[in-house]
């Protein structure tokens, strides 16, 4: 089966889950050609050129990840031609016979979006979801410091990042992996996602919130920290539709020491 | 009307600072004094929009966010971004005009939107009200100068103010230290805290550090740091400036990264500012109101 051909049987489940293709989104091929013979497949939270050579000595040449392969959100190429970090990535792509497509924009239309359900899995919190709103998890009472310490324990985390009262009490949580967490608020104690920018937003909200004696606090994981877990749940609905080819999730991991 | 020989009360000058002056100096024999507090901060804007140097764009985050720019200025502090305990602080010091180089009211075009009736956003917008102060942001046009004050400010708290490179006004040529050493360093120098997070090997050799504070983006990072061994990074993300880096360990060039946050990373370019506006505007005391890294990491 060609990359092509996966990714057309890709359309037509998705369909048949009720989510329409989209063009002109984020899901494209972005390296290899498509009507390469597809020996296996690795899903991945990020292309890394780390995670294409894992990919390639394990013998699953089509890398479907959730991120860019090449630094920006469209993976757009003009200005990288002569980069000789761009060009490395493409030759290593080309001699390998990879096939690198991503799969963004329709794996968060999924329902549940498998990217939430990958990261609560992933920090233990299925069975605190709440069912009135996806995002929100009711978890036991419990402070943020205790609550940082033990997602940092369990995920390996390094680069977590926090803010708000290490003290203050926690319990409900707004879980949003990736980019651009959900917008603090009077309506949770704490968001829980990938990372956000850092001028004004969620940091500048729970500095004040402190200040104005209403604590909130924010958590960042990190950006594959919070969606890397999600490709497994893509790896598993893949063996649902593509029986025959090997399918394996290969991590990007934490990118930072 | 006033009486004959009275000077009308500035409309900004409030009734505790009214107080506080004493109705005496408010006589004509007192006009020198008040003539000097009578820096509004609209003028004290103009005065900066006439010297940054750079022509002031039509599309701009800088301009005011809060305040009426009619009030009389007692002082000002600059801050990396205008935090209400920022503002407290500026406030309890006597200082109604805050200069920022962040948002106010958490984003970009300061537009509370769904936080419009939030009690944090209504809190800090009344201790504004209340003490009459006036929020001016100055981050385009700040960031605009070259060489950019930024990052040369930072260069300046590392310790590397005569090292910067003629050929890239963002590079430093160091003494050789190691990528281990070198965050040990940069920890220490910045008081950076959570936001410290690292890419690469620590026994990687350092000659060339590309400077890159506030937003780290990464057609900047990919041109510049081809003559750096390490980019000293405010804010990167991770699927752009982070998996550049990550790449380059595949390659025969491996690179690293320090990335301090970016709130850190612009602290001495917002000290930089306070003393380049004591220069121009020396009616009111002006101060730098430090920023603590607003991140913690488990121990």
């Amino acid at each position: 089966m060609t990359a092509e051909a996966v990714v057309a049987r890709i359309k037509a489940q998705l369909a048949s889950q009720g989510v329409a293709w989209r063009e002109g989104g984020r899901d494209t091929f972005k390296a290899g050609r498509p009507e390469t013979d597809v020996r296996g497949i690795a899903t991945s939270g990020m292309s890394t050129f780390d995670v294409l050579r894992r990919a390639a000595k394990a013998g699953h040449n089509l890398v479907i990840s959730h991120e860019p392969t090449f630094y920006n959100d469209r993976d757009v190429t003009t200005d990288l031609e002569t980069d000789p970090v761009y060009r490395a990535k493409q030759q290593f792509v080309a001699e390998q016979q990879l096939v690198v497509w991503r799969f963004h924009d329709h794996a968060h239309a999924l329902r549940p979006d498998p990217l939430i359900a990958g990261s609560a899995r992933a920090l233990g919190w299925t069975s605190y979801a709440s069912p009135a709103d996806p995002r929100v998890y009711v978890l036991p009472a419990t402070t943020l410091g205790e609550l940082a310490s033990a997602i940092a324990r369990r995920l390996g985390d390094r680069g977590i990042r926090v803010v708000g009262n290490p003290a203050m009490k926690v319990s409900r949580v707004v879980l949003g992996p990736g980019y651009g967490m959900p917008p603090l608020s009077a309506a949770a104690d704490v968001v829980v996602g990938g990372e956000i920018g850092e001028s004004g937003g969620n940091t500048e909200y729970a500095l004040d919130a402190a200040a104005a004696g209403q604590p909130k606090a924010m958590i960042m994981l990190g950006h594959m920290m919070s969606e890397d877990h999600g490709m497994q749940e893509i790896a598993d609905w893949l063996r649902t539709f593509l029986a025959g080819l090997p399918i394996a999730f290969i991590p990007a991991g934490e990118p930072f020491a | 009307m006033l009486p004959s020989g009275m000077t009308k009360i500035p409309r900004d000058l409030s009734r505790r600072e009214f107080v506080a002056v004493g109705g005496a100096v408010l006589l004509s024999a007192g006009a020198p004094r008040l003539a000097r507090l009578e820096l509004t901060a609209q003028q004290a804007i103009e005065r900066i929009r006439a010297r940054v140097g750079v022509p002031w764009r039509d599309t701009t985050v800088d301009g005011f966010k809060a305040g009426d720019p009619a009030t009389v200025v007692t002082g000002i502090a600059t801050v990396v971004m205008a935090t209400l305990p920022a503002l407290r602080q500026a406030a309890a010091a006597g200082r109604n005009l805050i200069v920022t180089f962040e948002p106010t009211f958490y984003s970009g075009n300061e537009d509370p939107g769904s936080r419009a009736s939030d009690p944090v956003y209504l809190a800090k917008k009344a201790f504004i009200d209340e003490h009459r102060l006036v929020v001016w942001r100055f981050s385009d046009h700040w960031g605009a100068r070259v060489p950019n004050e930024f990052a040369s400010a930072l260069a300046g708290a590392l310790g590397w103010a005569d090292l910067r490179t003629a050929d890239n006004l963002l590079v430093y040529a160091i003494p050789s230290t190691t990528l281990g050493a070198l965050t040990e360093h940069v920890r220490a120098r910045l008081g950076v805290k959570g936001s410290l997070r690292v890419v690469g090997t620590p026994g990687m050799q350092i000659r060339r550090v590309l400077l890159s504070p506030g937003t780290t983006d990464m057609p900047g990072t990919v041109k510049n740091l081809s003559q750096a061994d390490v980019i000293v990074s405010g804010e990167p993300r991770e699927w752009e400036a982070v998996e550049y880096v990550l790449d380059t360990a595949s390659t025969n060039q491996p690179k690293g990264m320090i990335a301090v946050g970016r709130l850190v990373s612009e602290e001495p370019g917002v000290r930089a500012c306070a003393a380049w506006l004591r220069t121009l505007i020396t009616e009111v005391p002006v101060e730098a109101i430090a920023t603590v890294d607003p991140y913690w990491r488990i121990a």
